[in-house]
């Protein structure tokens, strides 16, 4: 015991201490302190304004039962999914395009990352121009194309609107994907690949064989970052459908914000954003225990 | 040429003395702005929507001037859009610091009662003064028997139409009920000028557009008591048939993607010949598309077997009660709603706004332009959700999740008219179950 403490007040023991407390306040003051916040009103009936009661976790129990709420679970999924993978499978073919030698590759480069870097309610704004009902731009030129023979209602439609949000996060969250894995690419030696073509490998085994179990830590910590940041997306939904129609692209966070700050529930908007925490903590858990062994 | 540079060089200030000076003058009028507002005369901060019409917010700016020259109380009025005001209000009620006074929409009132100040004496004082309120200022202000802000107007919903293609298919003017417009809507579509009424996530036109339409038929999503859900009628059925039929006899497809201002959009652009919405078509008209002014008026919501109806929203000025100089607050709210005051602000927006003290429906905004004449009287006709029971969370949180909207839209998209009441019954019921 006393040589713990002994150790503990050596000096570079200290200034290690030292150096790590204001990472640590912050961490403490800014995440730690309004998460366990949230987790307390999660757990009661609080409503705007009024103290509120703890009731357990009935506030989650009577989200379950809610048709509503499961229609934004399921949605949720979807949605996450689908952009998940899209922006996965466009990530590496646009990692591995970006890796080849070619002419202005550098602001090739550069220009790839513009979706990520504009404002997202900016772009979103310019994407419901897009899809808008009247002036379409799609619609005008599908329509143009002799595509399509009527207009897609990009929005009205419980479908296309699905499709819509899933393209415009596809869009915003595929230059993270691409320049992520396009670093990977370049750290891979260039020796691996001679060796791959001295026994006859072409472009595609060269990739499956050598390119992605390389690349395999990488795409883990992209994926998961992009889980976590989908399911906790807002904007995108919020400017372009605002859950609608018909519920139909209602997810976690625009149905938190409706429930808990518009209709003033907020013990009930914190449990619909915390819903999700437990399932996400276990993703965590053993995507980072993959990630050590590795 | 040189002498007269030397000159003035010395008569000038030096830059060492001009920096000197600027700062010994900043400390002064600070030091003196500090004494004011700690010793002196309290300091108000007021926090509103940011209105459509601009213009409305400057008279607003130079009045708030004007009564700090006045009154010698400083006043700063901050405009934010009304979409970002729940959020703000939230994180004043719950953290109790922020503007003193505060613009509520609707059914706020209600759910922030207990963070505001009763403001009675105010609402009598200009109840007397100005001949009454219209009923809709209490059902939205008075929670259980105290006012808890003082009504500040709605923003009327009214039909708007082109009258040059009503006349094409044989009409000098709107109908007057809902079986009529029926029949007028098969004549417009049939002639490539659809009607639209926004059925998509629109939180104002959406609802503005369909509780008239579910009342006028006898709807109801709860009994007076404001408890016993009762949307599963016949009344109901017969309001969800006729919102089916309207949309395949006239309407174009697009209303289930509408947001708030695409009808504004689809009617500037001569995509729909009508629709209901703020007198806000008709003054943007006034920029955007002047040739369609004079073929552009206004009606009232139509009547169903069960009246007439209208949902418009309404807003109102509250006192946090955190606020440090309520008694100044009072005078400012009550300062603001005089005739010369209010009528300025009114007049601006054109049938933007209408008042809700009676004295207001003669004000003379409403002969300056005989088509915003009939704006006048729908404060008359507006309930709030959840009517006939009282505005509470529990109907607001069933507006905020478009129950009565979703369950036209489920129809208008093929489902049974059974089927999809029996949704919204259950949402209703799980909604009023909760305290």
């Amino acid at each position: 015991m006393r040589a713990w403490i002994r150790r503990f007040l050596k000096p570079e023991a200290l200034t290690g201490y030292a150096l790590i407390s204001p990472a640590l306040f912050l961490m403490l003051v800014l995440l730690a302190y309004p998460f366990c916040l949230a987790v307390a009103i999660s757990l009661s009936d609080r409503v705007l304004g009024e103290p509120g009661r703890f009731i357990g976790i009935w506030n989650f129990i009577g989200l379950l039962q809610d048709p509503y709420f499961r229609q934004t679970v399921q949605n949720s999924f979807i949605y996450t999914t689908s952009t998940v993978s899209l922006k996965l499978l466009l990530g590496l073919a646009l990692g591995v395009l970006l890796n080849q030698e070619f002419r202005g590759r550098h602001v090739v480069r550069g220009l790839i990352l513009l979706p990520w870097i504009v404002p997202t309610s900016l772009s979103v704004l310019t994407w419901l121009w897009m899809f808008d009902s009247l002036f379409s731009v799609f619609n005008y030129l599908l329509l143009g194309m002799g595509v399509i023979s009527k207009k897609i209602p990009w929005l009205g439609d419980p479908f296309w609107a699905m499709v819509s949000v899933i393209i415009v996060n596809t869009w915003r969250g595929l230059p993270f994907f691409a320049v992520s894995i396009l670093a990977g690419l370049m750290t891979i030696p260039r020796e691996l690949y001679e060796a791959a073509e001295i026994d006859g490998a072409w472009a595609l085994p060269k990739f499956w064989h050598v390119s992605l179990p390389l690349l395999q830590p990488i795409i883990a910590v992209v994926v998961l970052f992009s889980t976590i940041w989908t399911f906790a997306d807002f904007q995108i939904v919020y400017i372009l459908t605002h859950g609608g129609p018909i519920n139909a692209t209602q997810i976690f966070s625009t149905m938190a914000y409706d429930v808990a700050l518009v209709a003033g529930r907020i013990g009930e908007g914190a449990a619909i954003s915390l819903f999700l925490f437990p399932i996400l903590l276990v993703v965590i858990i053993l995507l980072l225990g993959y990630l050590r062994r590795e | 040429m040189q002498k007269k540079k030397k000159h003035s060089k010395q008569k000038g200030i030096s830059r060492r003395k001009f920096l000197g000076m600027a700062a010994g003058t900043t400390a002064a009028l600070s030091f003196g702005t500090y004494i004011r507002s700690g010793l002196g005369a309290p300091r108000l901060s007021v926090l509103s929507w940011a209105n459509t019409l601009h213009a409305m917010d400057d008279v607003l700016r130079e009045q708030a001037k004007e009564y700090t020259k006045a009154k010698g109380i400083d006043v700063s009025w901050e405009f934010i859009s009304h979409q970002d005001l729940p959020a703000k209000v939230a994180a004043a009620v719950e953290s109790g610091a922020g503007p003193d006074i505060i613009n509520l929409w609707t059914d706020m009132p209600h759910l922030h009662a207990k963070a505001l100040i009763n403001v009675g004496d105010v609402c009598a004082d200009l109840a007397k003064n100005l001949k009454g309120w219209a009923p809709v200022g209490k059902d939205i202000c008075n929670v259980g028997g105290t006012w808890r802000a003082v009504p500040w107007g709605i923003i009327p919903i009214a039909i708007t139409y082109r009258t040059d293609w009503l006349k094409e298919v044989g009409y000098d003017r709107f109908p007057d009920t809902y079986d009529e417009m029926l029949v007028l809507a098969k004549k417009l579509k049939d002639k490539g000028h659809p009607v639209g009424f926004a059925l998509g996530r629109a939180l104002g036109d959406a609802n503005q557009s369909h509780y008239p339409m579910f009342w006028a038929f006898g709807g109801k999503e709860c009994e007076k008591d404001g408890k016993t859900v009762a949307i599963k009628s016949p009344e109901t059925a017969k309001a969800v048939d006729y919102r089916r039929k309207l949309f395949q006899a006239g309407e174009t497809s697009d209303i289930l993607s509408w947001d708030d201002s695409s009808n504004n959009r689809a009617f500037l652009a001569e995509a729909i010949s009508v629709t209901g919405n703020a007198a806000s078509i008709y003054w943007a008209a006034k920029k955007n598309a002047p040739h369609l002014r004079p073929v552009t008026n206004h009606a009232l919501w139509p009547q169903g077997p069960a009246g007439r109806f209208g949902y418009s929203s309404a807003i109102s000025l509250g006192i946090f009660k955190f606020c440090k100089a309520q008694k100044e607050a009072k005078e400012l709210v009550k300062w603001l709603m005089q005739p010369k005051q209010y009528s300025a602000w009114m007049g601006e927006g054109e049938g933007m706004i209408a008042g809700l003290l009676n004295y207001y429906e003669d004000d003379p905004v409403w002969q300056k332009d005989p088509k915003l004449e009939v704006i006048r009287m729908i404060p008359k006709y507006v309930r709030m959700p959840g009517y006939p029971g009282p505005p509470s969370r529990q109907s607001s949180e069933a507006m905020v999740k478009y129950v009565v909207v979703n369950m036209f839209a489920r129809a208008v998209k093929g489902m049974s008219t059974e089927e999809t009441i029996k949704i919204a019954e259950d949402e209703l019921k799980r909604i009023y179950a909760k305290t």
